[in-house]
């Protein structure tokens, strides 16, 4: 029985807001540019393809997560769990099932299982161990924006909660040792999508902008060339490789979004390459306007994460800022991401729910945070008395989640594309930080993914990629009657989840040289010596596997 | 701090002295006597390690000699054109324009507007973010009389007034005076005004310059281009390139108008002028803001951390309450003020001094008469038991259990954050032990944390460094106030142990808080390890190996008697380091 704490309505969302994206059936028109690793289209082209994370933490309770099916066609009555808001879209998702992400126990190392497993997350290396406990390389997000992202932008990292650069908090790394924080304000990524020198931000609910003024344009033109001339003067002082990188990153940022010339956005009026479909009309059918906007956006301060336990909410004014952040603002989030594909102005765009904050929202109220939850003893400490209803406690977060998710596929599936959804260009990602919030173990990750990413993945299937039977896992192991035996990991399911990154590279067209990609990160085991030892994609998981 | 190197979380066998921590992805646990001593005789080529109060060589950049004071300094080879960090963002546009909140976003910080930090290239969302608050600023200036005045003071309407702006004001945005070609680059946009703003009015074009002022490199950028070498070969900043090091290491924000016409007037190339300048600059309450950041976060305080988040069982401790926290915290942080301006004191008194400040409400916890104190935290001087920040309230009560003292939590504190010994996270599986009950032997908090550490695995860190100095703190329990006996048991409570400080050298032995506190406050790795993390704060980058010179030179003052902390602080613009710099391969 579904909580009543979680009211999300998909199929409302479906009918009210389909949405038709106008103009040559709302068919992007050629870009100028083409990275040269991406599939070249024609003007009646298919839509781009696009990866989509959605990230959570602590796990979940496995056994109520997954499906029984592990290995064949799914049915919308299969998904009875912790997945039952999506049953509707059954017929788009793909359950890959025997997963394992990269962590370093094992080899001697003790960094923190949490810090491990999102540093290694999506990047598939290990990390320093030094204060920061960066990874050593750049994450799969950043990889595949280089190849496939409209001039190579980089990847569009949104959060709700609290901005961070702590490792707990942080799963895209621009490079190795550099994190590439999320942007938490919605406004700020709104704000992305109509720049340009003088173009307003919409100022009353469901107003068209402004249309392109002269000036506008001349201005923006103007404020280019100023900041390009600065930018030359300093390419010609001797600087290092990384400095000289930096300002080229910017001049290139310049030349995008110059009138007419592959920008992103509304920027210049009769701009030819600009989807038709990206308007304001479009961000308030979508419900980005001015009001709501302010309405998901921070008044200020927002309570970060806890990490050391404890710290029940007081009402102050971050605690409400985080309550809105994780509500409306992630809601807002999604609206913005649907808007960047809409656009074209992104086409890698991860979201991520942080772990370490105690739930105060939507009918659910912790007194301790999320993590400590999720350790079954409200500590943050695994051993010890259980939580009071501790699993009803996991339990009621993990369909908040789900429901988060069917909100997220439910909003992409509702805008027509071409001959088909938004989601149906997509791999949604719905990637796990652990599978027993308790055990942390990282086998037989809970993963899930909507959309076909264009026809190239499977749809309506959980896949088993291990070959033998894996089991849900044993998290009601503990506490079902209060006492806290301990066990609640499990061991099956260790195929390296780099094989899923190859098969997701190849499904939103990352190419090398005209051929598939076939390996990806620094190692697939716990020890990065060997480097991949297991590569390639898993036909299994493609529509023709 | 390089936590890599010495050791690595304790796991598996101690005492092996043949496998080296090397760094990144080593195993195994290094012997406490392998830690290398300050003469850095350990010779690990680590990398990544060292920087720490061992004193171990620097590995990269520069090529230092490792330990003593002999050694070269050299400069970690950073970016030359680091963007202003969001905080930095804020503060330079209040002090430069006089806007703390946006106005079109309800008062919000300006920085709220923008990407969150990251040292990469700019982003298109960045980018974005900069134009848009750069515009919000550049109306609400130009609308508020009371600000506008700070960007532009003639009529925009009349003569050369804009051109005359461009000029003076862009020689404060950019921190430096702009070259012909950029002013003849604005000049250009005054010229085209009429074009590109939506009435062509004066002060639209005022506003727009501002906006592009606001958006331009010279601006975003805290640059250092200058390429002229002395006489070593080093690279030497300007004036203006050593005006802004100053402002932003000391105030976090721009130069002001003193520090501008110094750098003009080439007053900014010896040592002696810069500690002038320095030392003016820490009397602005600007530096005693940064001070006391520096100081919230060598003690790990803010939001959401075990200092906002302590509480204790209030039957237990009735003189305990929830909405003391505040106050506790406060205390701590005045203490640092108090010492480091107020007494102009040393390293050593923040560790010895009995001052603190006190209030009817937490006077209880400290033992004292309520009646004696008022609702205000107010100067007072605690007895000998009470030396120093570690014996305040605010540390006892953060570093402590629900219902009791925890010496883990206080040891460890104490081991990493001030004597910087980097004992790396606990093995897996560690922190869920759990503490044996109490018994007939083990009738102490000391007694059952003892027995939960003793273990082969745990030892090697646990006795020699986290629970010595944990223990000697049990003269103080879970909200800070002082104790004897064991309140369940009546056992009599032993707070002697044998403190590693320094380990390079032998344990001290200790009896109480007292002694702790003086050992602390003599050893050279205290001493160290607080200048590494000011040049670390100062310099906006993590420790670094290459610091290490700097770091040493530093410590070896502060174990001259009489050294202050406001000399520390204005001898990192001493430092040769502060003057050069390095290229970035």
């Amino acid at each position: 029985m579904t909580s009543r704490a979680i009211d999300v309505d998909t199929k409302r969302s479906l009918i009210n807001r389909r949405l038709f994206l106008r103009g040559v059936g709302g068919l992007t028109l050629a870009a100028p540019f083409l990275g040269s690793l991406h599939e070249a289209r024609g003007a009646t082209s298919t839509p781009p393809k696009r990866l989509v994370v959605f990230y959570t933490h602590n796990g979940c309770l496995t056994n109520r997560w997954f499906p029984k099916v592990e290995n064949g066609s799914l049915k919308a009555s299969d998904l009875t769990g912790t997945l039952a808001p999506l049953a509707s879209f059954t017929n788009k998702l793909l359950i890959p099932r025997g997963f394992r992400s990269m962590n370093q126990f094992g080899s001697g190392q003790s960094i923190d299982p949490h810090d491990q497993a999102c540093g290694s997350k999506l990047t598939c290396a290990p990390l320093n161990d030094d204060a920061n406990r960066y990874p050593k390389a750049e994450s799969l997000d950043h990889t595949i924006a280089k190849l496939i992202n409209p001039n190579k932008a980089a990847p569009l990292v949104l959060s709700v909660g609290a901005a961070s650069t702590k490792i707990k908090e942080i799963i895209s790394f621009s490079s190795a040792n550099t994190a590439f924080p999320a942007n938490v304000n919605p406004k700020t990524v709104f704000n992305a999508l109509t720049f340009g020198a003088g173009t307003p931000t919409p100022t009353t609910p469901g107003s068209p902008m402004t249309p392109e003024v002269d000036y506008r344009v001349k201005r923006g033109q103007s404020v280019i060339d100023l900041v390009r001339s600065d930018l030359s003067r300093l390419q010609k002082q001797k600087m290092s490789g990384a400095d000289q990188r930096r300002i080229q990153d910017w001049l290139d940022l310049l030349r995008d979004t110059e009138v007419g010339v592959g920008g992103v956005g509304s920027s210049g009026s009769g701009s030819t390459s600009t989807p038709v479909a990206c308007s304001s009309e479009t961000a308030s059918n979508l419900g980005v306007t001015s009001s709501a906007l302010t309405a998901a956006s921070p008044t200020g301060k927002i309570t970060p994460g806890v990490f050391d336990g404890g710290g029940a909410p007081t009402g102050s004014e971050a605690d409400k800022n985080l309550a809105t952040s994780f509500t409306a603002g992630g809601d807002m989030m999604m609206n913005l991401v649907a808007l960047n594909m809409i656009c074209d102005a992104n086409r890698v765009l991860v979201l991520m729910y942080p772990g370490y904050v105690v739930f105060n929202w939507d009918g659910i109220t912790d007194t301790t945070d999320h993590h400590a939850i999720s350790h079954r003893t409200g500590s943050i400490i695994v051993t010890g008395k259980c939580l009071p209803g501790v699993l009803d406690h996991i339990d009621r977060i993990d369909r908040w989640y789900a429901g988060k998710f069917a909100k997220l596929v439910g909003l992409l599936d509702g805008i027509q594309e071409g001959g088909g959804t938004l989601l149906d260009s997509t791999a949604t990602l719905w990637l796990p930080e652990l599978s027993d919030g308790a055990a942390h173990n990282l086998n037989n990750l809970p993963i899930l993914i909507a959309g076909s990413a264009g026809g190239y993945l499977k749809q309506g299937a959980a896949v088993n990629v291990e070959g033998a039977p894996i089991g849900g896992g044993n998290s009601d192991n503990s506490c079902q009657d209060g006492s806290n035996k301990g066990d609640t990991g499990s061991t099956a399911g260790n195929v390296p989840i780099n094989k899923l990154y190859v098969t997701l590279m190849n499904a939103v067209g990352c190419r090398d040289n005209g051929a598939k990609i076939t390996k990806f990160g620094v190692m697939d085991g716990r020890d990065a010596t060997p480097g991949i030892t297991n590569p390639g994609e898993v036909a299994a998981l493609t529509s023709s596997g | 701090m390089a936590a890599a190197a010495l050791i690595a979380g304790c796991t598996g066998s101690i005492g092996d002295p043949s496998s080296e921590s090397a760094g990144a992805g080593g195993g195994g646990a290094i012997a406490p006597s392998n830690l290398g001593g300050r003469t850095g005789t350990s010779g690990s080529s680590a990398t990544g390690s060292g920087g720490t109060t061992a004193g171990r060589g620097p590995t990269s950049a520069g090529g230092s000699v490792a330990g003593g004071t002999n050694c070269t300094p050299s400069v970690p080879p950073t970016s030359q054109i680091p963007r202003l960090t969001n905080d930095e963002y804020d503060r330079t546009v209040r002090d430069l324009l006089g806007v703390t909140g946006l106005t079109a976003q309800n008062g919000a910080a300006p920085s709220s507007l923008l990407a969150t930090d990251q040292a990469g290239g700019l982003t298109n969302v960045g980018w974005s973010a900069y134009k848009t608050v750069a515009e919000d600023i550049a109306a609400q200036v130009i609308a508020d009389p009371s600000l506008k005045g700070k960007f532009i003071s003639c009529d925009p309407g009349v003569g050369t007034c804009l051109h005359d702006t461009v000029v003076s004001f862009g020689r404060k945005a950019f921190r430096r005076p702009l070259s012909k070609d950029e002013v003849a680059g604005f000049d250009a946009i005054i010229a085209k005004g009429s074009e590109i703003t939506p009435k062509g009015a004066p002060s639209e074009v005022a506003e727009l310059l501002l906006s592009m002022f606001l958006v331009s490199p010279s601006f975003l950028q805290r640059e250092e281009l200058i390429d002229v070498s002395d006489s070593a070969g080093h690279l030497v900043l300007s004036s203006y390139e050593v005006a802004a090091r100053l402002a932003y290491m000391l105030w976090g924000s721009t130069p002001d108008e003193t520090l501008n016409r110094a750098a003009d007037d080439q007053q900014l190339k010896t040592s002696e002028q810069i500690l002038q300048q320095a030392r003016r600059m820490l009397g602005d309450p600007k530096a005693r803001d940064r001070v006391a950041a520096f100081h919230r976060s060598y003690m790990l305080m803010g939001t959401n951390t075990r200092w906002d988040n302590t509480n204790h069982d209030s039957l237990l401790f009735p003189a305990f309450k929830r909405d003391l926290v505040g106050a506790l915290q406060k205390e701590t942080e005045m203490f640092f003020d108090n010492i480091t301006f107020g007494k102009r004191g040393t390293f050593e008194d923040l560790l010895l001094s009995s001052v603190a400040f006190v209030s009817s409400a937490t006077a209880p916890l400290y033992g004292l008469d309520p009646a004696k104190f008022t609702a205000n935290l107010s100067e007072t001087n605690l007895d000998a038991n009470h030396p120093g920040f570690l014996t305040r309230l605010g540390f006892l009560n953060a570093y402590s259990g629900y219902d009791a003292a925890s010496p883990i939590l206080r040891g460890a504190f104490i081991t990493k954050q001030v004597l910087g010994v980097p004992i790396g996270a606990p093995p897996p599986g560690a922190s869920d032990a759990r503490l044996p009950d109490a018994s007939a032997d083990l009738n102490t908090n000391r007694k059952r944390y003892d027995a939960l550490t003793s273990g082969a695995q745990c030892a090697g860190c646990h006795k020699s460094f986290i629970n010595p100095p944990g223990f000697a703190l049990e003269s103080f329990n879970a909200v800070g106030s002082f104790q004897t006996t064991e309140r369940d048991t009546g056992a009599r409570i032993d707070t002697s142990a044998d403190v590693t400080v320094d380990p390079a050298e032998a344990a001290i032995h200790v009896t109480g808080p007292a002694e702790l506190m003086a050992a602390i406050a003599r050893s050279h790795s205290a001493k160290a390890q607080y200048a590494s993390k000011w040049v670390s704060y100062a310099t906006g980058r993590d420790s670094d190996p290459g610091d290490a010179c700097t770091v040493e030179q530093l410590a070896a003052k502060m174990m001259a008697s009489g050294y202050t902390l406001l000399e520390l602080i204005t001898d990192l613009s001493q430092t040769p380091a502060f003057r050069i710099r390095t290229v970035e391969p």
